[in-house]
């Protein structure tokens, strides 16, 4: 039961990270269509921005910064004037093949550029343990925890409680409307580009210290995103925070307690019934048929 | 004798919007049926329901006395159903004539067959037929996407025709086709329908058009049948006016 | 096909069959790389550029392809028949895999794929017993046929140039069909072909399952090619590179996939330059290419030549505003 709480307790933490990074991957697709196959890569780049600025001398606080405003300018702004915008009106091939070669560029680049080795990320915290209930829970996953949530929770303040997060919602779910009642569609969804920026870098500086920072954790976390995105429902942002979770804790339970060679099957097999069985996922609304 | 076309109850809602609410009629055999209305009437969600387009919430359709509600569009068609479209949807890159071979060669023999046998389906015969009772001769070998808007109109028209089926559904077929095109078009739809005793179903803005083509007239508002009968009668309807006006 | 297409594609065909005579051993290897790789292309062009479905799992096909063949052959199975066996069996998989996916959206087809790809990639590594896992199937022989040895790098690259040839008049007979027709409506218009009685379920199944068995017989080639398969080399990376041959060379163009294999086999060699810069100058061309030219390069052309057409004698004004609403592929 101990150790059941322990892998509960982490797997809550990276289920909150996955949750982020699918969340930033569902706003792209509602507002603009963007199927962000480079998700990953996103998510993998800002820890060596942060390793990169704290080899120049910077304090980690302080190349956290610099690397969510390096993460806001090149994968927000420059991802979205100079590959998404050209692409739009080429339809949704060229874009979803321009993010893949994308994906390709930036594993490629962090490996060439920064190193083929695995990075030791720094902590948040100190990595003490806690012992509640008997079970040992690291003050890490509550840290990552507290960060996803207040995450989360600013992410709602802002979408539900002020004008440009209802802004944002209008375009997404009616851009031609929203266009006819003024919202500035364009600038809306340059928003969302943005705000996916910071979303990968929080991430980014959450999970690495667990997965160590490597040019190769685009492909799982990709995956991961994906996954998270489509079990919680394609169409809800709330669904992918309840995907991302759900995926977290199925994750690390699996880790535990099947076979290791094919932990990394268990999400792939879950992702295909998902999108099978009830491609709407779990909170989605189902896509009226057109075939 | 069995109508052709059964609507019993139809009901279709969106979330909080009830497009179609309770529409219920029947087409016999050799009507033109013409379905108007003001727009937001529910006309096209109508049919959207009939052809298998949308799943109705309720209601039951039926082709010929059998149950068809929420069967595919390509079964429906298999049925002798087709129907025509309100924003043109022919194919740009094909021929004209090819345009027309793929209108019916799913209706000669089986998807085998068909791989194995001639490269048009054993139709050129009768695709040369259509093009010239459509007076398209001049443009059969040329894409469809460079005909002009009335040209494609009536190619949309003969690629509804191709299979020879016995209920044709007209979604606003007058829609931006200029006058004389407009009445090209009336002259061979009703030469069609007095050849083949086919039975059609008509959603039209045009009064005119309606007036001229039609042999019953229903009309729709918010989703509910308010007058039925013949087309010089509706046009004085109270009702009918009302519902126009009143928007 | 216009008299200029003629004499292109027959030039072509004499280059293919004398260049090799010229060429030395790795020359000749990398040439039937690209024969074999054209294959899977070509099937991936049937999938994605007619029917319009975005599969990445082709390469898992190759490799399902591979390790039948090879498994076969070990077990004393003549080539021919290991050769069907890979071919009916990716059909097999295909339909089967098809069968639910291509109900539901096409952005959710791309990740169904995927998901299969690298479980099939686990499974090929995990599995030992069956495949050697990492350790791989080496030793594999290049068949006899009728008594002619195709051991040696020639004589395979002629029987790998005639495997393709007869699957792309195979695959042309297909498009002329009515079949063809019926591929082209899925693409242009689905909702239309529909109501046109044309199944629109069962074709893009079938163009799925037909390209996945020509992803298997490009396996049944590369396995004797190479001599050696191990899992690596069927993971999602190859996936992606078909994708992008396919897109290279044109969506929906017949001969799109035979140019982009092409580029895709010799780019690696020019870019050798570059050194260990050649992924990211790769990714970064293909990023550019798909905001300049999404078309392919035979899309391109077309659109090349159109506009030439149009330059020298301008058409009649609906005819113009009817060619620029023209829906671009894919």
């Amino acid at each position: 039961m101990a150790s059941f709480i322990q892998l509960l307790v982490s797997g809550l933490a990276t289920g909150a990270i996955y949750a982020l990074i699918a969340v930033g991957f569902t706003l792209l697709w509602q507002t603009s269509q963007t199927i962000n196959f480079a998700q990953g890569e996103f998510v993998m780049l800002p820890a060596f921005f942060v390793l990169a600025a704290m080899n120049f001398g910077a304090p980690f606080w302080l190349a956290i910064l610099i690397s969510i405003t390096l993460s806001v300018v090149i994968l927000g702004l420059v991802f979205k004037l100079i590959i998404v915008d050209p692409m739009l009106k080429h339809g949704v091939l060229p874009l979803v093949i321009s993010t893949i070669a994308l994906s390709l560029f930036l594993k490629e680049s962090a490996k060439d550029f920064y190193s083929s080795q695995a990075q030791p990320f720094p902590a948040l915290v100190p990595s003490i343990d806690l012992h509640v209930f008997g079970a040992v829970v690291s003050v890490q996953s509550l840290a990552v925890l507290a960060v996803a949530i207040a995450t989360v929770i600013a992410l709602h303040l802002l979408l539900n409680h002020t004008r440009l997060g209802r802004m944002m919602q209008a375009t997404a779910q009616n851009p031609t409307l929203a266009r006819i009642l003024g919202v500035p569609v364009r600038r809306m969804v340059l928003y969302t580009f943005l705000i996916n920026a910071v979303l990968v870098a929080i991430a980014s500086v959450l999970i690495s210290p667990i997965y160590l920072a490597k040019f190769t954790n685009g492909e799982t976390l990709g995956i991961a995103a994906f996954l998270a995105a489509i079990i919680g429902g394609f169409n809800q942002v709330r669904g992918a925070i309840l995907g991302g979770v759900i995926l977290g804790v199925l994750d690390n339970l699996s880790a535990a307690y099947l076979s290791s060679q094919y932990r990394a099957a268990f999400p792939l097999i879950i992702l295909i019934v998902v999108i099978l069985w009830r491609p709407q996922g779990l909170l989605g609304r189902l896509e009226e048929r057109t075939v | 004798m069995t109508p052709v076309l059964q609507v019993a109850n139809l009901r279709k809602s969106f979330g909080g919007i009830t497009a179609v609410d309770g529409v219920s009629f029947e087409v016999r055999e050799g009507e033109i049926l013409g379905i108007i209305g003001p727009n937001g009437s529910g006309k096209s969600t109508l049919f959207n329901c009939v052809l298998g387009q949308l799943t109705p919430t309720e209601g039951e359709v039926r082709i010929d006395g059998k149950p068809t509600t929420g069967l595919r569009p390509c079964d429906l068609n298999r049925l002798g159903v087709s129907r025509t479209f309100q924003l043109l949807q022919v194919f740009p890159q094909l021929s004209v004539r090819d345009n027309l071979i793929l209108a019916g060669q799913e209706h000669q023999g089986t998807m085998a067959s068909r791989l194995f046998g001639a490269a048009d389906a054993g139709l050129g015969e009768a695709a040369a037929q259509m093009i010239e009772f459509f007076r398209l001769s001049h443009v059969a070998a040329e894409p469809a996407g460079s005909l002009s808007y009335g040209q494609q109109k009536l190619l949309d028209a003969a690629m509804a025709f191709m299979a020879g089926p016995r209920l044709v559904l007209l979604d606003e077929p007058a829609g931006g086709v200029n006058l004389t095109m407009l009445a090209n078009l009336r002259e061979r739809l009703q030469a069609y329908h007095a050849e083949r005793k086919a039975t059609f179903v008509v959603i039209e803005h045009q009064m005119e058009f309606v007036m001229a083509l039609c042999t019953r007239v229903l009309v729709l508002a918010e989703g509910r049948v308010i007058a039925e009968g013949l087309p010089q009668d509706i046009r004085k309807n109270p009702i009918v006016i009302e519902a126009y006006l009143g928007h | 096909m216009s008299r200029s297409g003629a004499v292109a594609l027959a030039a072509a065909i004499i280059v293919a069959l004398a260049l090799p005579q010229f060429l030395k051993g790795y020359g000749i290897y990398l040439l039937s790389t690209w024969a074999v790789l054209t294959i899977a292309a070509l099937g991936l062009n049937l999938t994605l550029g007619y029917a319009g479905q975005v599969s990445l799992a082709q390469g898992a096909f190759v490799g399902i392809g591979a390790y039948t063949a090879a498994l076969l052959m070990q077990a004393g199975l003549p080539y021919p028949l290991a050769f069907v066996a890979s071919a009916l069996l990716c059909f097999a998989i295909g339909w089967g895999l098809g069968y639910p996916a291509l109900r539901v959206q096409h952005h959710y087809l791309a990740f169904v794929t995927l998901a299969f790809n690298t479980l099939v990639f686990l499974v090929l590594r995990n599995e030992e017993w069956l495949t050697h896992g990492i350790y791989g199937i080496s030793g594999i022989m290049r068949p006899v046929l009728l008594g002619w040895s195709t051991a040696k790098p020639l004589a395979f690259y002629y029987f790998c140039f005639g495997m393709l040839t007869v699957i792309a008049a195979a695959l042309w007979w297909l498009i002329r069909s009515p079949w063809g027709r019926a591929f082209v409506a899925l693409r242009e218009n689905p909702i239309r072909a529909l109501s046109l009685g044309l199944d629109t379920r069962r074709y893009t199944l079938m163009a799925f399952a037909i390209g996945s068995s020509l992803g298997g017989i490009s396996g049944a080639l590369y396995a004797p090619l190479v001599q050696f398969i191990e899992p690596n080399s069927f993971a999602l990376a190859l996936s992606f590179n078909l994708l992008l041959m396919v897109i290279v060379g044109g969506s929906g163009y017949f001969y799109g996939p035979f140019v982009g294999a092409l580029i895709a086999v010799l780019l690696p060699e020019w870019l050798r330059i570059t050194q260990g810069y050649y992924l990211i100058v790769y990714s970064a061309m293909i990023m550019l290419m798909m905001a300049f030219c999404p078309y392919g390069l035979f899309g391109m052309v077309e659109r090349a030549i159109k506009a030439l057409r149009l330059r020298r004698a301008p058409p009649a004004p609906a005819a113009v505003s009817a060619l620029q609403t023209e829906r671009p592929r894919p």
